[in-house]
């Protein structure tokens, strides 16, 4: 019997690395989810390995390779994506095709968040935060950590709080010096940590859901999404339920999987990937002042894609090598 | 004899051949061309720029710094009606501060509303030449100005449609024309040669293709290296790209008149600067069925922030998404990319299923 199509999706944040692999119905065949750690090669190449056993290749064929995130570019390249879509299209596919009722998608990554309203199935409008990173996911671990806590046990303790103190929300270099302040006041811990839960939820709706008509369904995803403390911030202040998904960390990869599904490029995807070695230099053009970086990858000692430059002048050669 | 002036305007988009012809023709001066718009320009005027002023002033300190190593030896710096009027004050003083030697007309101290008085300022470049000759030479000028406007305006409502690669080789034909243009006759000459280029290429355009319209401060909308070419960006996705904000629209044609009574029903205040005409025109894109709007600021830019809430209350009620950016001196264009692509992404969804 021949084997059945399958569809990779790998969505690679920068706090986060994120796959699925589904088949034809959406399905999912196996996923992981781990961190970034700065090293988005290395990522994917443990995420891969660790997807390898889940798999059967007796059975299943991947046959699309779908790349989003913030390193799609690069993993894409490595991979030998069929598809590489942003992030922002990825999450509302994803999305839709597992709430296709849903009017409002809250998304809070690791360093960016973004808010996408839809209508009948397709996104009618998004924002995404442009100069600041305030109120992500980066906030809330550096301000667990702060308070001697892991960042996932934050929505347990911000459950038990009664009275959640008021933290400065808008701007992340005075909610801390707000946050520490409260702190050396005295305030309970459970308190500071709800109304630190309270501040995001807050600043988002501030900045990145300003102007925007937020209706119900609404279903929030992304990392921080996994902070109960900052889902019920957001009932609260939405005055309607919210909606998490059990796989709503996934939702960017699988919305990457579904493109790559529904896209007319077909490959055969191989898991040795994960043992060839990649190398990305950056160098400077020097071909004009703008001094364009442009950055090199390599598999295997040659190079197979480049980017960064503005025009021909900066454009490596592909015969070249890291020798 | 004292030697001729050689004179410099910051890089403004294109619009420098416009000053070189006025310069060259008119007042018989020599006109010094900063060198294209680059990181170094940007690093030069953040590093002598106050912190929290915007992007547009840093830019055209570094090009003037730029413009004065490169041999000039008078800067001109354009009015507005921002805070932009106060820039060129506080341009000469830092620029002098540094060392720098140079004659500066600053045309915000002139701006009386009347050309007359702009044309007196400019005679500083050259005392002893015919005002008839200048005059002259300022009406060939705004004619370049409208040839270059709508040049540049057919160039992005169309390249995105053209699998040959000729477009871009005709516009950049056209602009050197520009900036090597000695008469009228040569301007007309040039902007013939362009329509006539484009005229025979054949274009892939589909019947209803995705159209999108650019909006925003006048600087920052208006200069590719500013907005790190968000219109040829955009256009290489396959989109018609219009801009109605341009200096033949603004100032020579008057770009749609009494456009304050015309957005009432928005906004019944100017908000000073680009506000009005931004709002007039993102109305005008809605009202035409476009399939969406960008509106290009700077950060900090008072007027274009203030009129956010505006553009949200007319994004709402003709269901055409605004996709709001902000730029400051980044040098990255992977965080623009990933806005464009979703918005492209988004209105071409949309499109489909209203089809």
């Amino acid at each position: 019997m021949s084997r059945q199509n399958a569809f990779l999706g790998i969505d690679v944040g920068s706090i986060s690395t994120k796959a699925v692999i589904i088949d034809e119905n959406n399905a999912i065949l196996a996923q992981e989810y781990i961190w970034t750690e700065g090293n988005p090669i290395g990522a994917v190449k443990k995420l891969l390995a660790l997807l390898e056993k889940q798999f059967d290749p007796a059975s299943w064929q991947i046959v699309g390779v779908g790349a989003t995130g913030s390193a799609r570019r690069l993993v894409g390249a490595m991979v030998g994506a069929t598809v590489v879509k942003n992030e922002i299209t990825a999450h509302a596919v994803g999305t839709t095709t597992f709430h296709p009722e849903v009017r409002t998608i809250l998304e809070i990554g690791g360093q960016d968040s973004k808010i996408i309203l839809v209508e009948n199935g397709i996104a009618v409008d998004y924002a995404m935060n442009t100069l600041c990173a305030a109120g992500t996911g980066a906030f809330l671990s550096s301000q667990a950590r702060r308070l001697g806590i892991e960042v996932e046990e934050m929505g347990q303790y911000a459950l038990q709080s009664a009275h959640p103190t008021m933290i400065a929300a808008r701007c992340t270099v005075f909610a801390e010096s707000d946050l520490v302040h409260k702190i050396q006041m005295g305030h309970p811990r459970e308190d500071i940590i709800a109304g630190v839960c309270r501040a995001v939820a807050n600043n988002y709706i501030n900045n990145v859901g300003k102007g925007k008509k937020i209706c119900s369904p609404v279903v929030f995803q992304g990392g921080v999404s996994k902070n109960v403390g900052v889902v019920r911030a957001f009932e609260d202040l939405l005055g309607c339920p919210v909606i998490v998904d059990d796989n709503g960390h996934l939702m960017g990869a699988m919305g990457a999987a579904i493109l790559a599904r529904r896209s007319l490029n077909r490959t055969q995807f191989d898991f040795s990937v994960k043992n060839m070695e990649f190398v990305t230099r950056e160098r400077n053009c020097g071909g004009c002042s703008n001094n364009c970086e442009v950055i090199c990858v390599y598999r295997n000692g040659r190079l197979i894609d480049f980017w960064g430059n503005r025009c021909e002048r900066g454009a490596a050669r592909t015969d070249e090598t890291t020798a | 004899m004292k030697q001729r002036r050689k004179v410099a305007l910051p890089r403004y988009g294109e619009y420098n051949c416009v000053l070189k012809y006025i310069v060259e023709q008119g007042f018989e001066a020599r006109c010094i061309l900063p060198p294209p718009l680059s990181r170094r320009t940007e690093d030069l005027g953040a590093r002598n720029s106050p912190d929290l002023v915007c992007t547009p002033f840093k830019t055209t300190l570094g090009s003037m710094i730029e413009a004065l190593e490169a041999g000039a030896d008078t800067i001109i710096m354009v009015l507005g009606a921002c805070r932009l009027n106060y820039f060129g004050e506080l341009q000469e003083q830092i620029l002098r501060d540094m060392g720098f030697e140079f004659e500066f007309i600053n045309l915000s101290l002139y701006n009386t509303g009347n050309v007359k008085d702009i044309l007196r300022a400019l005679k500083a470049i050259n005392p002893r030449c015919s005002m008839v000759k200048a005059a002259r030479a300022v009406y060939d000028a705004a004619k370049m100005v409208e040839h270059l406007d709508d040049t540049t305006s057919a160039y992005y409502q169309n390249c995105g449609f053209d699998s040959t690669g000729t477009y871009p080789k005709i516009y950049r034909k056209f602009i050197a024309d520009m900036y090597a243009a000695q008469s009228l006759a040569d301007i007309r000459e040039g902007y013939r040669a362009a329509c006539e280029g484009f005229g025979s290429v054949t274009l892939a355009k589909p019947a209803d293709p995705i159209r999108i319209g650019i909006i925003g401060d006048y600087y920052t909308v208006m200069d590719p290296f500013s907005n790190l070419e968000l219109e040829q960006k955009l256009a290489d996705m396959g989109v018609e790209v219009h801009r109605l904000m341009n200096i033949t629209n603004d100032m020579l044609r008057g770009g749609g008149k009494n456009k304050q009574a015309k957005i009432r029903e928005y906004s019944e205040y100017s908000m000073g600067a680009s506000s009005t005409a931004d709002i007039w025109q993102a109305q005008n894109f809605a009202e035409r069925g476009f399939d969406g709007v960008i509106q290009v600021k700077s950060a900090g830019c008072m007027p274009e922030t203030d009129i956010m809430p505006v553009l949200a209350n007319l994004s709402r009620e003709y269901r055409m998404p605004i996709l709001y950016l902000t730029y400051d001196s980044q040098t990255s264009d992977v965080g623009l990319m990933t806005r464009l692509e979703a918005f492209y992404d988004m209105v071409e969804m949309r499109k489909k299923v209203n089809r």
